[in-house]
């Protein structure tokens, strides 16, 4: 057979059967831009924007979209809205998307300085210990991502500028620790990442770990490391992964107020969650050697670390146990007067 | 009174760590690049395990704590399982490479279009929307496995989750800002993407969504510029497919460390790819295939109405033949070429026999 | 007034690209690059650093093993496109890099080693090259 006759002529036209046409569930949506541009926000119009408080689908279906019948289900397990809803979620992942930065490039590098070694090892230790917390919210946040259905496109595209997020905190501390002398320090203990990792109850009881108990710790971590930065390069990444924290901090605490109010027996359950949680904070902040780091940054050094620098990070736990009793109360669990005495203790300083 | 200074209270601070630290002295210097992963790679932060002990999720060259706890779940902690020469540079890329679908796609050009067209549009977006589902899903699934100290492999799926977000949200909006809506799901994610939730190898995986699913999808994205009917469209589909190609840079560049470093899998491997290249030709996911009703909206696109259902539809036949030539080439470049010419793979025949 | 094409024109092209950060369009990051572009039996080499086109230079087509991909076309095509973008200030829907290559039987991207991976940098950083000539529509041009 030739080469010309192996070839078949040109491929039939298959004839259209437009079985797709018209089917839709909601026409005549013209969703205009404003002058922040087209938001995700903008787009909860008519039924697409009605969130179930229960997502009955077990498919990939875009909500508002027309279902499919015979298509075998998936293995979503958040399909209660309370499992996962923030109201400030869509928002947050627009700001996300316009306030991301490059560690490469946006970074000053050319003004760090050597810094005397206690100093540097220091430094060093925090940002090794840090970039572990920002690693098991990565780990944390893409296990429960898959299990979140599609109902809540808005949270889920959220924590994927989390991780996005996460993943340049790591970048951003590890480029710090390796581009001044120094090295990385060592690893965490993992107190509060085991925590963090092995809460399986639920998103929530995650986001109750992730960002009530260890986050709002992290938050005056990194206000005090950018409050005592060396340089411009220190202070810009200090300042961008606070801005950052802040988003994250912001959808966790939405999210926990949220659920209490919208779920029987939350509040009862995070109250025994949290009672957990505190004791294991606790024990972090006394084996994690961000203390002692934090104690030298704030000191100036070994010798100052001994009086004024752990003063000053005492000082910075009380303010974060302060702040942490505060949001409790907010969200709905009362903490006043019913820390954990370990956490207490802080307090009472 | 006593005249005497009151002393500043002594703490107890632990100072035995400082001499216990990681590789000392490191200081990486910025290239003409900004201060990349890359340029961090440096003596033993550099060094890659061939397979990772890692399960406290200790950042690579950090000094061990024998007291750490072990709370990875790190199934993925070979580096052939993994790897691929140029993450950092993939990574920094889609660092420098970010838009945003609020503000980047000129909206404002949108007008209405013929009713046939619109609902075109509305379908393929639709469908896109679903098919982002998975590539967002999927590699998160994935990330949370692997051990830290391939953090660079690792970082890069982060910003293709971060990606897979864009596009879904970009589709969306497309949907929802032209008088139209959503249309039916296709389905499809349930089926041969299907096998992409299945897969229980990194590898495999990756095989079938950076390959073989992101290259088609690739494709498409790129024809926007050719269906789109308003700068919006065009610029939406240009910048998805920016984002695709880096996907699938992924893929081609670890299959190919793989199938290098680890030459046992490679019949492995093969059979992979042989499943994905019979669902290529069973032709129900590739939105360009003959029997999908996404093809029938990008026939309507490209002949610019139903009217031109026809020529439409020979366009979208000769860039399935492309999408077929650069998936063969792209396999090729992985390192996997031979079965192109040994007579395994079906797809030469396949390309061949389109006129 | 630079001809197009030739190494003074794409000098210009490049200048005007530079300098101004606003023809950088969204996804038009940072790139790292070296390619070639083929204007019927002329050749240039291009390369980007970061945000920068740091050189074009006419050159030959030999030992162009190492440039990542080579942008092909007839140079009447070359030359409708830049027609297109002085009239319009930036190259329309259908002469645009990636329409006239969907548009082409075969791709107008080639890799010299026959890589699809470094083929797909014309994909990966298309925004980048398509910023470049749209900046064409700030210099002046004759043509040949």
């Amino acid at each position: 057979m030739s080469e010309e006759e192996g070839k078949t002529t040109a491929e039939p036209i298959a004839k259209p059967t437009f079985k797709w046409k018209g089917l839709s569930n909601q026409w005549d949506v013209k969703v205009e831009p404003n002058e922040h541009g087209l938001r995700l926000g903008d787009l909860n119009v008519g039924i697409y924007g009605e969130v179930p408080e229960y997502w009955e689908d077990q498919t990939r279906r875009p909500r508002g979209s027309v279902s499919r019948p015979g298509i075998p289900p998936l293995s979503y397990s958040l399909r209660y809205k309370h499992d996962v809803w923030a109201d400030c979620a869509a928002d947050l992942y627009e700001e996300a998307i316009q306030r991301q930065w490059i560690p490469a490039t946006d970074v000053p590098w050319e003004t760090l300085e050597t810094l005397p070694e206690e100093i540097e090892k220091a430094i060093c230790q925090v940002c090794t210990e840090v970039s572990q917390y920002a690693n098991s919210e990565i780990e944390i946040i893409s296990h429960w991502q898959d299990e979140m259905s599609y109902g809540f496109h808005e949270v889920k595209q959220y924590l994927a500028t989390v991780s996005f997020d996460c993943a340049r905190h790591v970048e951003a501390l590890r480029k710090r620790a390796l581009s001044n002398g120094g090295g990385l320090g060592i690893e965490s203990k993992g107190v509060a990442n085991r925590m963090i990792l092995q809460s399986s109850g639920g998103w929530t009881e995650s986001v109750a770990y992730l960002y009530l108990v260890r986050g709002t710790y992290v938050f005056h971590l990194i206000k005090g490391l950018h409050n005592s930065a060396h340089n411009d390069a220190e202070r810009f990444i200090y300042k961008h992964m606070l801005q950052d924290h802040a988003r994250h901090l912001t959808y966790g605490y939405d999210h926990l107020k949220y659920a209490v109010t919208h779920k029987d027996g939350q509040a009862q359950v995070m109250a025994t969650l949290l009672a957990v949680g505190e004791g294991i904070m606790a024990r972090e902040l006394d084996t994690s050697l961000i203390r002692p780091a934090m104690a030298i940054i704030f000191g100036e050094g070994v010798e100052g670390a001994k009086t004024k620098g752990m003063d000053c990070y005492l000082e910075l736990v009380k303010d974060f146990v302060a702040d942490y009793v505060e949001i409790c109360n907010w969200i709905g669990v009362e903490k006043t007067g019913r820390l954990n005495p370990a956490l207490q203790q802080y307090l009472d300083l | 009174m006593s005249e005497a200074v009151e002393l500043p209270k002594e703490h107890e601070v632990d100072v035995s760590w400082l001499d216990n630290m990681g590789e000392w002295g490191i200081k990486a210097e910025p290239s003409n690049r900004g201060m990349t992963l890359a340029d961090i790679q440096l003596s033993s932060y550099g060094e890659l395990p061939e397979v990772s002990e890692n399960q406290t999720g200790r950042p690579r060259g950090a000094a061990a704590r024998p007291e750490a706890y072990r709370v990875g779940d790190y199934g993925v902690n070979k580096v052939s399982e993994i790897w691929l020469d140029n993450a950092e540079f993939l990574y920094e890329e889609a660092l420098q490479r970010q838009w945003s679908s609020a503000t980047d796609v000129p909206w404002e050009t949108i007008k209405p279009l013929p009713d046939d067209v619109e609902e075109a549009e509305c379908l393929l977006c639709t469908f896109f929307t679903e098919v982002e589902f998975v590539a967002g899903d999927v590699p998160a699934r994935w990330i949370g496995k692997t051990s830290a100290d391939f953090l660079e492999p690792r970082n890069v799926l982060t910003a293709q989750v971060m990606d897979e977000a864009r596009h879904m949200d970009v589709f969306r909006k497309r949907a929802l800002a032209n008088g139209g809506g959503l249309m039916r799901m296709s389905g499809s994610t349930s089926g041969f993407v299907g096998s992409i939730d299945l897969s229980r190898d990194f590898t495999e995986m990756s095989t079938r969504l950076h390959i073989s699913g992101e290259g088609a999808v690739l494709t498409m994205f790129r024809m926007g510029e050719l269906f789109g009917q308003n700068e919006a469209e065009k610029t939406m589909y240009r910048l998805c497919a920016q984002d695709e190609a880096r996907h699938v840079a992924f893929g081609v560049m670890h299959l190919r460390y793989l199938g290098a470093t680890a030459p046992e899998r490679r019949e492995e491997i093969e059979v992979y790819l042989d499943e994905a290249e019979s669902q290529i030709l069973a032709g129900q996911q590739n939105p360009a295939s003959q029997a999908s009703e996404t093809s029938e909206a990008l026939a309507v696109l490209l002949g610019g109405g139903q009217q031109h259902y026809d020529e439409g539809y020979k366009q979208l036949l000769a860039i399935r033949k492309r999408q077929l030539k650069e998936y063969m080439k792209r396999v090729e470049s992985a390192g996997f070429g031979e079965r192109f010419t040994n007579g395994r793979s079906p797809l030469p025949k396949q390309y061949a026999s389109v006129a | 007034m630079p001809v197009f094409p030739s190494e003074e024109w794409f000098t210009e092209v490049r200048d005007e690209y530079n300098k101004d950060p606003s023809l950088h369009s969204g996804g038009g990051g940072a790139c790292d690059t070296v390619s070639g572009l083929e204007i019927s039996d002329r050749f240039f080499r291009i390369q980007f650093e970061g945000h920068q086109c740091v050189d074009i230079h006419e050159s030959s087509k030999s030992d162009i093993e190492d440039l990542d991909f080579v942008i092909s076309m007839p140079e009447e095509t070359w030359r409708e496109m830049v027609e297109d973008i002085q009239a319009n200030g930036k190259a329309s829907a259908l002469l645009t890099l990636n329409s006239i290559d969907l548009s082409s039987e075969e791709s107008i991207a080639y890799s010299p080693v026959d890589d699809q991976y470094r083929q797909d940098l014309f994909y990966r950083y298309n925004q980048n090259f398509q910023d470049l000539m749209d900046a064409s529509a700030r210099v002046e041009t004759s043509f040949e």
